[in-house]
């Protein structure tokens, strides 16, 4: 079944209106598509070659520490560039979604900043209760590590908090914890 | 609304501010960008032409900014030749399809010539955070110079104005505006996607509506008509002079309520509504301002 307020994500292609074109993925390569996209590509990674130092840096790509460090730098990036830029978020579906967030809180609009998932489909929730982020879950039902809440992970996504909803399994029954399941997608 | 003509300024050798009243009561608020359309008496017809409103929302009048175009078709000729204060006129209520994009950071407006008139109704709005290049003749210099803050820059001579690279220049959070004749408006649009900016940040309002071309035979497939319109009259002009009441709202190519579906025939596109894929599906037409590039054309009205 398909989750309404999820978003489908199309496959990479460059859009041919923009004069500068910036990939940016939590992945430590691009995919293959993205480096035979023609035109100048620049590429920001995730890599490092020992804790804390990052992969060396080339011409078009630059490999970061972290998604922490990634994100907040492609928020000063944005903050100097002229129109033109085209950003695309490759990645988990939490990471382009950050990303597609810092583009909008620097004020691009949605037709200058591309989505594509990669990966395995692990969900991000939000504990509602306590508003926990909790990250790379695969299972419908889990407990937050914060306030201890049993949370089924509900099928709805928020682009705001690039995150599923995670709300309480037993607040009628406290207690009674249905058997997690394998998310599916 | 019927609206009292209260003052008459002179500006500029063609350009006129005009101030409209209410007979009685009060006038609705007309917000940034908004205009009124002007129900114009001329020989054996009625003119109807949008105006941007340049007063403040709070205002108790209406104010205008008429150029007298050259080959006026009627309305504006009327305005600057026949007025005169105590006339009132029949006006419809303001409409707003040019409001300043209230999610942008920053503006970068760009107008030309009698295009100015909207964005004096944006210098109404509190902290708008702008960057406007106006473009004149010389001869209107002082008349536009008069009405604009110093912040603005006037350019009133050729190639004064580097718009490709203008645009190439801004932060991604502005927001562009334009407005003026169509031939500045293409200038500016191509100049726009040259530099990359997608059509999502540029708002556009143009104006002047029907400039008139070969006459030609409109047949109405549901009304059973058959109306012919004229080298200076528009086609929605002829449909409502044969008693029809097409949908239309702007009457200056940019709202895009007058789209009628053609059936049979080329349509010539003056407007600034449709996108160039459905212009090339010739299977739409705007009334205000488009015309039949074929002796007849078919629409489904």
């Amino acid at each position: 079944m398909t989750i309404k307020s999820r978003p489908i994500y199309a496959p990479f292609k460059l859009d041919v209106t923009g004069r500068v074109h910036l990939v940016v993925t939590n992945l430590a390569e691009a995919p293959v598509e993205v480096e035979e996209a023609v035109g100048d590509v620049l590429v920001w990674t995730v890599k490092t070659v020992a804790p804390g130092v990052p992969a060396p840096a080339a011409r078009n790509l630059r490999p970061f520490r972290s998604v922490a460090e990634l994100l907040p730098q492609l928020a000063v990036r944005l903050a100097q560039a002229t129109v033109g830029l085209r950003i695309y978020a490759v990645g988990s579906e939490a990471f382009i979604w950050d990303a597609y967030n810092v583009a909008m809180g620097a004020g691009l609009d949605g037709a200058e900043v591309f989505t594509h998932h990669a990966g395995p489909f692990v969900r991000r929730v939000y504990c509602t209760h306590c508003r926990t982020m909790i990250e790379d879950v695969a299972v419908t039902i889990i407990p937050c590590p914060v306030c201890g809440a049993h949370l089924f992970v509900r099928d709805h996504f928020s682009r705001r908090l690039a995150a599923f909803m995670g709300v309480i399994v037993d607040a009628e029954v406290p207690g009674e914890i249905p058997a997690a399941e394998a998310l599916i997608s | 609304m019927r609206l009292v003509l209260g003052k008459i300024d002179v500006l500029g050798p063609s350009i006129r501010r005009f101030t409209l009243s209410p007979v009685s009561g009060v006038l609705p608020v007309a917000g940034a960008g908004a205009h009124v359309v002007l129900e114009i008496p001329g020989p054996g017809r009625v003119w109807k032409n949008a105006y941007s409103i340049v007063s403040t929302p709070s205002s108790a009048s209406y104010e205008i900014i008429v150029r007298r175009v050259e080959h006026s078709r009627g309305g504006s000729a009327w305005l600057h030749d026949h007025a005169r204060v105590g006339d009132v006129l029949e006006v419809q209520a303001p409409q707003n399809l040019f409001p300043p994009s209230r999610t942008s950071r920053r503006h970068l407006l760009l107008s030309a010539g009698i295009g100015i008139t909207p964005f004096l109704s944006y210098l109404h709005v509190p902290g708008l955070s702008f960057e406007w290049h106006h473009c004149g003749k010389a001869e209107d210099a002082a008349a536009f110079a008069a009405l604009l803050p110093e912040t603005v820059t006037l350019h009133t001579g050729r190639n004064t104005l580097n718009l490709a690279a203008l645009l190439a220049a801004q932060k991604l959070d502005t927001h562009l505006s334009l407005c003026g004749p169509e031939s500045f408006m293409d200038f500016a649009l191509a100049a726009a996607e040259h530099a990359g900016w997608p059509g999502q940040k540029i708002h556009k309002e143009s104006f002047g509506g029907a400039t008139g071309g070969a006459p030609f035979i409109v047949h109405l497939r549901r009304s059973g008509q058959s109306i012919h319109v004229g080298a200076e009259e528009s086609l929605l002009d002829a449909m409502e002079a044969a008693g029809l009441v097409p949908p239309c709202l702007c009457r200056g190519g940019a709202c895009g309520e007058c789209k009628l579906p053609v059936l049979e025939g080329v349509v010539e596109h003056h407007d600034h509504y449709l996108s160039s894929s459905e212009r090339a599906a010739n299977d739409a037409i705007m009334t205000c301002v488009s015309r039949a590039r074929t002796t007849e054309i078919t629409l489904d009205f």
